[in-house]
């Protein structure tokens, strides 16, 4: 057993390193500039009147960001591209670069090409205005029919001549078996990944791209919210099922054991999120005169309001969502207790019970509920991650500033400080309900144990 | 009891084949050209001509028509529901109920009304119905092609079931690795655009070259000619429980809302790929059981070899219970399908599904008819598959 334990809690952070892993190779493959987003409106308009100077700026920003640095602990790359290719600090020209050396092979053609562009893009007054725009076009085009249209449109001069010279050498000398080679490097410590964890292990998770200001105080506002959302429905999941399930036992075969089995099993079919919005569709608003809750957030509280006003204000906004986080766990969580709890009936110690002549109820909520009710209680450990992942829906039909909303709004707008620490969190929260779960099993049940030992011994 | 489950039972598996039968004709049951039209001298059938043109078969009809609706015809037979549910009907724009005066002229009524843009919810719900049935089936025939295999030699084989020379397994699964990684960094530029097909035989040509190639250089350390239990068991139980922590719509949010091409195809992809411990470690503990039943003994002192054992004779064993959580795997898929379009993420934008209909429903709360439909389609389906599944497992 405890071997089992710590080898379930040893396997936790390799989970969630893992995890992270997966995070970071996902940001590294979405399309969007982190740095562009950094810097302020001001500046991006500046890239028209004094590109130099914007293209200074954009570098430092890159750097404050650690961009600049190699992704993560090594590299295995095609051995036709140069091992510092990450110090381009821009993307689209860093794509630009990739595409084209891997299309030849032939780097030291497109180093030429790409120090001529960023010469003639970046020179300030030296180059011709036209040139230096079609040059910066060229920077981020990667197809030779697209290049060649660009330098069809550009002035005719020494310049246009010199960079279709470049251009056509790219082509003329390709060395494509130089592709087949690839190349592997170590890049230390000093890598983006490593100052990531780094940061997020000594709790800093950053700050958001979109308004600066730092996660944890995002979040820290959200999850206010979402738990209190969540610990409403779970309180209500286990109020409702738990007398239900045990009844259901009781009464086995009865007609309301018939009716409320039937009632559940289609409860738990209607998808919860399709009942949210008939629920928000008819009663938030005034379509049908049915305008009972209201519609958005958790309601503002009046300056010196009695808790009454208080409780009345938030159970007005909170009712709904509550009801459809929770109503699917009525179905699991009762439909579990009455399994157990019908297995617990055919215990003999409940037939000695009943020969002492102690009264059915008395039987069934006492002594069958307390040795049924274990395996309940660690399930929740797997409703707990159901009803987070739940509540991305539920909080987004109710307009509700809580967990789910943040990160499916950061996620849209490839916000990754913010979705990254959440789907961690995320990651965290349901590795350590599932254990907490299986070990709850484990502990309580002996036969689990003794099993879990036979088949390490086969 | 055993009455009514079989009622039941019929009507579930009514519901899914019907289901079925919609996604597959739906292009003959909703759609905005005739199946069969008299055109001038010509009889043409423009539903059926798609399909051939779309294989090159046959070449599109000349003159081309581009609304059906206003070509005069000798005589026509239209599908049902003559709209389609991308294409817009201007005149009936701006949420006409089922029971509104509807302005289709000599064409049907919007049996189930339309939305802002004049298109058909029905014709919507029967595209949607083809979205979830491809999503459904797609994501489980996927989980099944990664879970069975793995489950299956987890369970069959166990830690100590396949044993060999150390070298075989390093060079395989080392190799292998190398071999898969120097497809995509090297291969894939030297060869170019050579397309999907393509790509994969590459992939699977470097991981044999490479594996064999690592297979015999080992083969020459002495300390590598050690047999050796290769522990499947292990590696892939931990494989099960590094997967089951993933948060699954979370990250699945995370990742469909940075794809800037959607497609259902990328929505089956990782649905399929984040299901399969479910499969993997269900079937690995029904051939923990299967594996010690007589007839598997029998095999073996007969000398069947011990992989056509697993796949002849232990895995059909296990094909019941499989395919009643498969059931239960194509409910679940749907229902995460159309939360996704429900939510925008994953599905392209035109496209019309039970999810997106919902969605639309909530710009506009009065039009009852988009919230109500497409929720009473996807509540039938999961209710047939989670009934299908529980029926048979009690």
């Amino acid at each position: 057993m405890l071997r089992y334990a710590l080898r379930r809690i040893a396997l936790l952070p390799l989970s969630l390193l893992l995890l992270s892993l997966l995070c970071f190779g996902l940001r590294q493959m979405t399309p969007g500039d982190p740095v562009r987003r950094l810097l302020p409106d001001t500046e991006s308009r500046q890239s028209d009147d004094d590109p130099a100077a914007y293209d200074r700026n954009y570098r430092q920003a890159a750097r404050s960001l650690g961009l600049d640095r190699p992704p993560f602990y090594f590299s295995i790359y095609n051995a036709a591209l140069p091992d510092t290719l990450h110090r381009v600090a821009r993307p689209e020209e860093r794509a630009m670069l990739r595409a084209l050396t891997l299309q030849t092979g032939n780097w030291p053609a497109v180093q030429n090409w790409y120090r001529e562009l960023r010469r003639l893009a970046y020179a300030g007054e030296g180059a011709a205005v036209k040139t230096s725009v079609a040059a910066r076009q060229l920077l981020v085009r990667d197809q030779a029919r697209l290049v060649n249209n660009t330098l069809n449109g550009m002035p005719v001069g020494p310049d246009r001549e010199r960079l279709t010279g470049l251009f056509t050498a790219i082509y003329s000398s390709s060395r494509r078996a130089a592709l087949l080679l690839p190349a592997f490097r170590w890049n230390g410590a000093d890598n983006q990944y490593h100052r990531w964890l780094g940061a997020t292990l000594r709790g800093d998770f950053g700050a958001s791209l979109s308004d600066r200001r730092p996660v944890s105080a995002k979040i820290g506002r959200a999850m206010r919210w979402t738990a209190l959302l969540n610990g409403l429905a779970l309180l209500l999941v286990y109020l409702v099922s738990l007398p239900l399930g045990l009844y259901a036992a009781g009464h086995r075969g009865g007609w309301f054991d018939r009716v409320s089995t039937v009632l559940l099993f289609l409860l738990f079919g209607i998808p919860s999120f399709w009942l949210a919005t008939l629920l928000s569709n008819f009663f938030t608003t005034p379509a049908f005169g049915m305008d009972w809750f209201p519609s958005l957030g958790f309601g503002e509280i009046p300056e010196g309001a009695s808790w009454w006003t208080i409780v009345k204000i938030r159970a007005a906004h909170l009712f709904l969502p509550v009801i459809c986080l929770a109503y699917p766990g009525w179905a699991y969580v009762s439909r579990q207790l009455r399994r157990s709890a019908g297995k617990e009936l055919d215990q003999a110690y409940v037939k000695t019970a009943r020969l002492k002549g102690l009264s059915r109820g008395r039987i069934l909520w006492v002594h069958v509920f307390r040795n049924a009710s274990f395996p309940i209680i660690t399930m929740l450990g797997g409703i707990l991650p159901a009803l987070l992942a739940g509540s991305v829906v539920i909080e987004r039909i109710f307009h509700l500033p809580g967990m789910g909303e943040l990160i499916f709004t950061s996620a849209l707008k490839s916000d990754w400080p913010v979705v990254i620490t959440l789907v961690l969190l995320n990651g965290l929260l349901t590795a350590v309900g599932l254990l907490v779960a299986d070990l709850g099993y484990a502990l309580a049940d002996p036969r689990l144990r003794l099993n879990a030992a036979k088949t390490n011994a086969v | 009891m055993s009455r009514r489950n079989t009622t039941f039972r019929g009507l579930a598996t009514g519901w899914l084949l019907g289901l079925l039968f919609v996604a597959v004709f739906a292009d003959f049951l909703a759609n905005d050209r005739p199946l069969i039209a008299k055109v001038g001298d010509e009889i043409r059938f423009p539903v059926l001509h798609d399909y051939g043109r779309s294989l090159g078969l046959v070449a599109g009809y000349q003159p081309l028509v581009r609304n059906w609706s206003r070509v005069e015809t000798e005589w026509a037979v239209w599908p049902p529901v003559p709209y389609a549910a991308e294409a817009s009907d201007v005149r009936n724009g701006n949420f006409k109920s089922p029971f509104d005066a509807q302005e289709t002229g000599d064409r049907a009524r919007h049996y189930l009304g339309t939305d802002a843009l004049g298109r058909d919810v029905l014709a919507g719900l029967i595209s949607g119905a083809r979205v979830a049935i491809v999503v459904g089936l797609g994501s489980v025939l996927l989980t099944l092609l990664i879970g069975v295999p793995l489950g299956g030699v987890a369970g069959f084989f166990g830690n100590e079931g396949l044993r060999g020379p150390r070298y075989h397994w390093w060079g395989w699964t080392v190799g292998g690795t190398l071999g898969v990684i120097y497809a995509f960094v090297c291969l894939f530029p030297f060869f170019g655009e050579i397309g999907g097909p393509a790509q994969f035989l590459l992939v699977v040509a470097a991981f044999t070259a490479f594996g064999l190639l690592l297979r015999l250089a080992l083969r020459l350390i002495p300390s590598m000619r050690k047999p050796m239990a290769f522990p499947a068991d292990t590696l892939i139980l931990q494989g099960i429980e590094l997967f089951v922590n993933i948060p699954g719509l979370v990250l699945l949010i995370a990742l469909l809302a940075i794809i800037d091409r959607p497609s259902i195809w990328i929505v089956v992809l990782v649905i399929g790929v984040l299901g399969w411990p479910t499969i993997a470690r269900y079937l690995r503990a029904e051939l923990l059981r299967i594996k010690q039943l007589p007839y598997i003994e029998a095999a073996k002192v007969s000398g069947i070899g011990r992989w056509r054992t697993l796949f002849y004779h232990a895995l059909p064993n296990a094909l019941g219970p499989l395919l009643v959580i498969s059931c239960f795997g194509i409910g679940s898929a749907i229902l995460l399908e159309a939360l996704l379009s429900f939510l925008g993420v994953g599905i392209p934008s035109d496209q019309v599904t039970w999810g997106t209909l919902l969605r639309y429903s909530q710009s506009q709360p009065t039009a009852w008819w988009l919230a109500v439909f497409p929720g009473l389609l996807l509540t039938g389906t999961v209710l047939a598959a989670n009934g299908l599944s529980e029926q048979n497992n009690g």
